[in-house]
C-alpha cells in the first residue's frame, strides 16, 4: 500500500461538445495530510470533485484512490467505493431538514455496511459513534439529537455536516466550501473541530475554498488554478 | 427498510400537497367503488323484481312496454284486454296459476293496483321469495279494502284501518278523485326491495267498483251517481283487465302456449318471457351504466395525474436532496425507487382513505338509499373485482410513478454531487 491516498496523473476531462476543462499533470494527497485547495469558482473545482467522487468519469488518464483506479470500476462499484471511503461537507444545506439530527448523521451507515461495522468497532453500536461524534463536535445535548436537522443554526449543522461526513471513519473527507457561511470566528473554531476529527479518525482532508486566509492552518496548500493547464491556458 | 423511511419523511416534509394528493385520490377512488356499488346493486334488485312468473301477457304492443307496466308500474297500457281472454287462459289446462292485473288508478303519485288473491299467492321476486304481509292481512270480500306496498306505508305514514281516496289516472296530481268512495287499509306488506313497495293493491272488485258509474271517462253526476254503499250490492265482476301473469305446471310448455296467446284469435294479445324482457330492458339501461362507469375510472386517472404533476412539480425543488443523498452514498437506483415508493405511498394512502370515505358514506346514506330508490347498499367487504379494481389503480400508481423515477435517475446522473442553489 502506497502512502498516497489520491493520486491523479495526466488527468483530462471535458463536458460533450465543450472544450477541456481540467487537465492535470500530477496531483497527490498523501494519507492523514490536510489540504488546502484553493479553487475560484470557474476553475472546474466541481468537476474535479466530481471526478473524485467517482460520479465521472475520466476522458484520459486516471484517478488513484486508495491504489483503486476509479475508471477501472462500474458506476455502481464508484458510488459503492465513494461512500465506504469519503465522506462530503458542503457549503450549506448539508442536511435533510427533514430528518433528525441523528438520522442525518447515520445516513452513509444506511449505504455503506463498511462505514457501519467501522462504527461499531470502534463505539460499540452507530448511535454511539453518532453521539460521540457530535460531542466531540461540541454539541452534547442529547435532546438536540432529536431535533429536526431544519431548525438548527447554520453553525450547528455544519458541524452535524462534520459528524456525517467522518462516522465509520472514511479515509477522505472532502470539504467544498464548508464555512463560507459562517463568521470569521466561527470559522477556525469550526476549522478546529474539523482537524483535530480528522485526526482522530485518521482521515485525509481535502479542503477546497476561495477563502486565501484560511490556508496557513493547513499542512500544504494548492491552487487550482496552477494545477489546472486547462484554464492557466484559458487565461492566457 | 430504509428507503421506506426516507421517502414518507420527504413527504411528510411536503405534508400539504400530499395530503392534497392523498385526498384527490381517496375521493375519485370512493366514486369509482360506490358507481360500482350503485351498479352492482341497481342489477340485482333489477333482475330480483320478478321471478316464478312464466309469462307475461297485455294487448299487443312491444314486450318492453309491457314489461314496463305490468312490473315496474312505469308507462300505461294501449290497450285492455277482455275478461274472457283471461279466463279463457287461466283454465288453460297448461296454466297452475293466473294474476290478473288491472292498472290505471293513482294514490299521491303511487300506482294502484287491481288485483286478486292470487297475488298474494303465487306472485314471487328476487330468488322465489314470496309477498308476505308485515301487518294486517290481504284484502277479503268487501270491495274498499287495500294492501299497502312498504314504501307507500312508510312515506306515506299509513297504518292499519286508515282510510283513504284514489284518484283517476297516474299523474302526481290528479284532479279527479274517487272521493266518494274511499278505501281502508288492511293490510301492509313487508319490504321487497322491488316496485311492489310502491303499488296500493285493491282487488279487481275494487277497481270495478270505483269505475261503476262512469260514463265516457267521465265521473257521473247528480242522479246517476252511485255510493259506495249501492256499489256494494251490485255486480262487481269487472269486463276488463291491463295484463296478467301466468305460471305454468311445466316450463316445457311455455314456448308452445306463448305462440298460442300470441296467435290467439279472440283478441290481438302479446306473451312475453320475463327472463328475456327484463335482459332487454337492461341492455337499454346498461350504456348508461357503463357509461358512468367509465366515467369514474376517468376521474380515478385525473386523481392519479395529480399526483403525478405533484412529484414531477417537487422534483427540482429536491434536486439538492437528492445530491445530499447521492453524496452518502444512495445510488441512482435509490433515487428512482424512492420516487416510485413515493408514488406507491400516495396512492395506498390514496385507496385506503378512499375505503374509509365508502364506508362512511354507505353507512350514512344507506338508509335513504334504500327508502328512496329502493337500492340496499351493503356494507360488506370489497368484492373481489372491487379488490381487482384497487389493485389496478396501484398498478397505474407504481407504473406513473415510473416517470418521476427515471427523471430523477437522469437528474441525479448528471447533477451527480453538486448542488444547485
Amino acid at each position: 500500500m502506497s502512502s498516497a491516498l489520491i493520486q491523479l496523473s495526466n488527468l483530462g476531462f471535458a463536458w460533450p461538445g465543450q472544450p477541456e476543462l481540467l487537465d492535470i499533470d500530477t496531483f497527490t494527497l498523501q494519507r492523514g495530510e490536510s489540504l488546502f485547495l484553493k479553487g475560484p469558482s470557474g476553475s472546474g473545482k466541481t468537476t474535479l470533485l466530481g471526478l473524485l467522487g467517482g460520479v465521472q468519469k475520466p476522458n484520459r488518464g486516471s484517478i488513484q484512490l486508495l491504489d483503486q483506479d476509479l475508471s477501472t470500476l462500474s458506476a455502481g462499484a464508484r458510488d459503492r467505493f465513494r461512500v465506504d471511503h469519503t465522506g462530503y461537507i458542503f457549503q450549506q444545506f448539508n442536511l435533510l431538514p427533514f430528518l433528525s439530527v441523528r438520522e442525518n448523521v447515520e445516513l452513509p451507515c444506511h449505504f455503506s455496511k463498511l462505514r457501519a461495522s467501522r462504527a461499531v468497532q470502534r463505539h460499540g453500536s452507530v448511535a454511539k459513534a453518532t453521539s460521540a461524534l457530535l460531542a466531540h463536535l461540541g454539541l452534547h445535548q442529547p435532546e438536540l439529537l432529536q431535533r429536526r436537522a431544519g431548525d438548527l443554526s447554520i453553525g450547528q449543522q455544519q458541524r452535524v455536516a462534520a459528524a456525517r461526513a467522518l462516522i465509520g471513519q472514511p479515509e477522505l473527507v472532502i470539504a467544498d466550501e464548508p464555512t463560507s457561511a459562517l463568521d470569521a470566528d466561527a470559522r477556525e473554531a469550526f476549522l478546529g473541530l474539523l482537524f483535530a476529527e480528522c485526526r482522530e479518525a485518521g482521515s485525509s482532508l481535502l479542503f477546497v475554498s476561495h477563502d486565501q486566509s484560511l490556508a496557513r492552518l493547513f499542512d500544504r496548500s494548492l491552487s487550482l488554478a496552477e494545477l489546472n493547464k486547462a484554464t492557466r491556458l484559458a487565461e492566457i | 427498510m430504509y428507503l421506506l423511511r426516507l421517502a414518507l419523511a420527504s413527504l411528510g416534509n411536503r405534508r400539504f400537497t400530499a395530503w392534497l394528493t392523498v385526498f384527490a385520490i381517496a375521493l375519485s377512488v370512493c366514486l369509482l367503488l360506490a358507481v360500482e356499488r350503485v351498479r352492482t346493486e341497481a342489477r340485482a334488485s333489477f333482475a330480483n323484481t320478478i321471478s316464478g312468473t312464466d309469462l307475461i301477457v297485455g294487448a299487443r304492443s312491444g314486450s318492453v312496454n309491457l314489461l314496463l307496466y305490468s312490473v315496474f308500474r312505469i308507462g300505461n297500457a294501449t290497450n285492455n284486454i277482455r275478461w274472457e281472454s283471461f279466463e279463457q287462459f287461466a283454465n288453460h289446462r297448461q296454466v297452475k296459476w293466473a294474476i290478473p292485473i288491472s292498472l290505471g288508478d293513482s294514490h299521491r303519485g303511487y300506482r294502484v293496483m287491481g288485483t286478486s288473491q292470487a297475488y298474494f299467492e303465487h306472485y314471487r321476486y328476487a330468488r322465489s321469495q314470496p309477498l308476505q304481509l308485515n301487518s294486517g292481512r290481504a284484502f277479503a270480500d268487501d270491495p274498499f279494502e287495500v294492501v299497502l306496498g312498504a314504501e307507500v306505508a312508510q312515506a306515506l305514514n299509513y297504518q292499519l284501518d286508515q282510510e283513504l281516496v284514489l284518484a283517476h289516472g297516474v299523474a302526481t296530481i290528479s284532479l279527479v278523485k274517487h272521493d266518494d268512495k274511499p278505501f281502508k287499509v288492511v293490510g301492509i306488506l313487508a319490504r321487497t326491495g322491488t316496485p311492489v313497495d310502491r303499488t296500493l293493491h285493491i282487488s279487481l272488485a275494487g277497481m270495478e267498483a270505483l269505475h261503476v258509474d262512469w260514463q265516457n271517462g267521465m265521473p257521473a253526476r247528480g242522479a246517476a251517481k252511485v255510493s259506495a254503499e249501492q256499489a256494494r250490492a251490485m255486480d262487481l265482476q269487472p269486463k276488463q283487465i291491463t295484463a296478467f301473469l301466468l305460471g305454468l305446471n311445466s316450463k316445457i310448455a311455455t314456448f308452445s302456449l306463448q305462440r298460442e296467446i300470441n296467435e290467439f284469435r279472440g283478441e290481438p294479445l302479446l306473451a312475453i318471457l320475463p327472463g328475456v324482457a327484463l335482459q332487454e330492458l337492461w341492455s337499454l339501461m346498461g350504456t348508461a351504466e357503463k357509461a358512468l362507469f367509465v366515467v369514474s375510472l376517468f376521474v380515478v386517472l385525473t386523481g392519479l395525474i395529480g399526483m403525478l404533476t405533484a412529484i414531477l412539480t417537487s422534483l427540482n425543488e429536491r434536486r439538492r436532496e437528492m445530491a445530499i443523498l447521492r453524496s452518502v452514498g444512495a445510488r441512482p437506483w435509490h433515487i428512482a425507487s424512492l420516487l416510485i415508493v413515493e408514488a406507491f405511498a400516495l396512492a395506498l394512502a390514496g385507496v385506503l382513505l378512499g375505503l374509509l370515505l365508502l364506508y362512511l358514506g354507505i353507512a350514512g346514506a344507506q338508509g335513504y338509499v334504500q327508502a328512496n330508490y329502493g337500492l340496499y347498499l351493503p356494507l360488506n367487504l370489497p368484492t373481489r373485482y372491487e379488490w381487482t379494481l384497487l389493485g389496478a389503480i396501484l398498478s397505474a400508481a407504481l407504473l406513473m410513478g415510473c416517470v418521476p423515477a427515471w427523471r430523477a435517475y437522469r437528474q441525479s446522473l448528471a447533477d451527480g454531487l453538486s448542488i444547485r442553489l
